[in-house]
């Protein structure tokens, strides 16, 4: 990238409608926060190479800019260790929001592994899309580079709006209540798909206790290499059929 | 929920759904509203202010050209746009790193200076401590009003300190104060918007500076 004529005030990355196409998972993911802001939940908020853009989402939601909105539980996290920190930290049920890019690994290791813990996430970025699945909500900007958007209004103005929204889904409190939670022994939703599980600690050689969707349960790893505490795993009907990603334990 | 096929008995289940993507619509258009609000407020407000703009720039490049180091400073949510400018400057995505400093991130300088001599002096002190003739100064307010920013702007001035200021709404006190040279007005009565319009003009205003100063290395 080089210097533009100094006339050259185009706003980065701002295709106006491109911007707009993203007002429907915007409105998607306020739902989800209201919904568990209502449950009790504190929303943690990362940015490991825009810290600043962590802090601003976090004081918007404590200390919001209308008088007589309600300030809700948002702690900015500045942490080398950021998985390591949040797996203490964080509760089933809280919500995660991430501002980055895909390549960041610490955000490549984080949300994924917020799914085994039982969090929401919400994923603001630009440049190439992460893989698809890892955060429930991805609000992407498409066509700028992502340190310009970082620099620019791009990312503020996804977070001012999800502010702005879930407080219009707090007028409407009937429809706040969180869908139910799957409470069969065998769950039809569940077990037909694989989920996100992460290693506490070896059962025996074959079996192991992780932790998925924030609940402590027991999976047979023999389809599986050797797993430790930390490894993040596929499992799919009580069986781990892939280890995701190596102990960050 | 029961297995029986009685989903009828429920009809709140189908109504709330049906309100659900009611209100999915709704925030979705208004979303959409927003969205464009805030680019045209950005694309205006970088038009009527590409003259100041300019000049700023200029000044700002002359100082750095010289040895002289940015200082940026804001409250709140405005804090945190004072230090990803800090870092524009510094780690810029292109063009030549700048020595440039927020004066929101030190929180035990921050705190210091709060508890002992008054939150109204928290950025003017650190500029008595830092700030030295040809320095510059940028401070951000959506109100233009805040007292830290108005004492920091007088002292820069008895420094020989270059003030820039971001303000919204109609300006405020730094807009009339005669102690910010440069001041940008986003014209909205929206803290967001205002926000959003100037993150703009912060990133016009680094691109002018640095335009400004490949000039005068190429020249």
């Amino acid at each position: 990238m080089s210097p533009r004529a100094p006339g050259d005030l185009s706003l980065p990355g701002v295709d106006v409608d491109a911007l707009a196409s993203l007002a429907e998972p915007i409105a998607a993911a306020a739902v989800t926060l209201a919904r568990r802001f209502a449950a009790g939940a504190t929303m943690w908020c990362v940015a490991p190479r825009w810290p600043a853009h962590g802090r601003h989402v976090a004081v918007e939601f404590v200390h919001p800019v209308i008088m007589g909105k309600r300030a809700l539980p948002a702690v900015h996290l500045d942490d080398e260790d950021v998985v390591g920190s949040l797996r203490l930290l964080g509760h089933a049920g809280d919500i995660l929001l991430a501002v980055g890019t895909a390549d960041d690994d610490r955000l490549a290791t984080l949300l994924p592994r917020s799914q085994a813990w039982g969090l929401a996430s919400v994923w603001i970025g630009g440049g190439p899309h992460p893989a698809p699945g890892v955060a429930d909500h991805v609000l992407w900007i498409d066509g700028a580079s992502p340190e310009e958007l970082g620099a620019s209004a791009g990312f503020v103005l996804l977070y001012h709006l999800l502010w702005e929204l879930t407080h219009v889904v707090f007028e409407h409190p009937g429809l706040v209540e969180p869908a139910p939670d799957c409470t069969e022994e065998v769950c039809v939703t569940c077990s037909d798909e694989g989920r996100l599980a992460e290693v506490v600690r070896m059962v025996d050689d074959d079996s192991a206790l992780v932790l998925a969707d924030g609940h402590r349960e027991t999976v047979a790893t023999q389809l599986v290499d050797t797993v430790g505490p930390g490894d993040l795993l596929l499992v799919h009907a009580g069986t781990a059929i892939a280890v995701v990603q190596r102990g960050s334990a | 929920m029961s297995d029986e096929p009685t989903g009828f008995l429920y009809p709140f289940i189908e109504r709330e759904e049906l309100d659900l993507a009611g209100l999915m619509t709704d925030l979705t258009t208004s979303a959409q509203a927003k969205i464009r609000e805030s680019h045209g407020l950005q694309t205006a407000t970088l038009d009527r202010c590409a003259a100041d703009l300019d000049r700023a720039g200029r000044a700002m490049a002359e100082r750095f050209e010289r040895g002289g180091r940015l200082f940026t400073f804001g409250n709140g949510g405005s804090a945190t746009d004072a230090a990803r400018t800090a870092d524009l400057f510094r780690h810029p995505p292109y063009g030549r790193p700048l020595p440039a400093s927020s004066l929101v991130e030190d929180q035990a300088v921050l705190t210091a200076l709060a508890n002992d001599v008054g939150f109204e002096l928290v950025f003017s002190r650190q500029l008595i401590a830092r700030a030295q003739d040809g320095d510059i100064a940028l401070g951000l307010s959506t109100s233009g009003g805040s007292v830290n920013l108005l004492r920091a702007f007088a002292e820069a001035q008895r420094r020989g300190v270059l003030t820039v200021g971001l303000a919204g709404y109609q300006g405020g006190a730094m807009a009339s104060s005669g102690d910010v040279e440069h001041c940008f007005v986003v014209r909205s009565d929206s803290v967001h918007r205002i926000q959003e319009s100037q993150a703009a003009l912060v990133f016009a205003l680094w691109r002018t500076v640095e335009w400004h100063l490949g000039e005068r290395s190429d020249a």
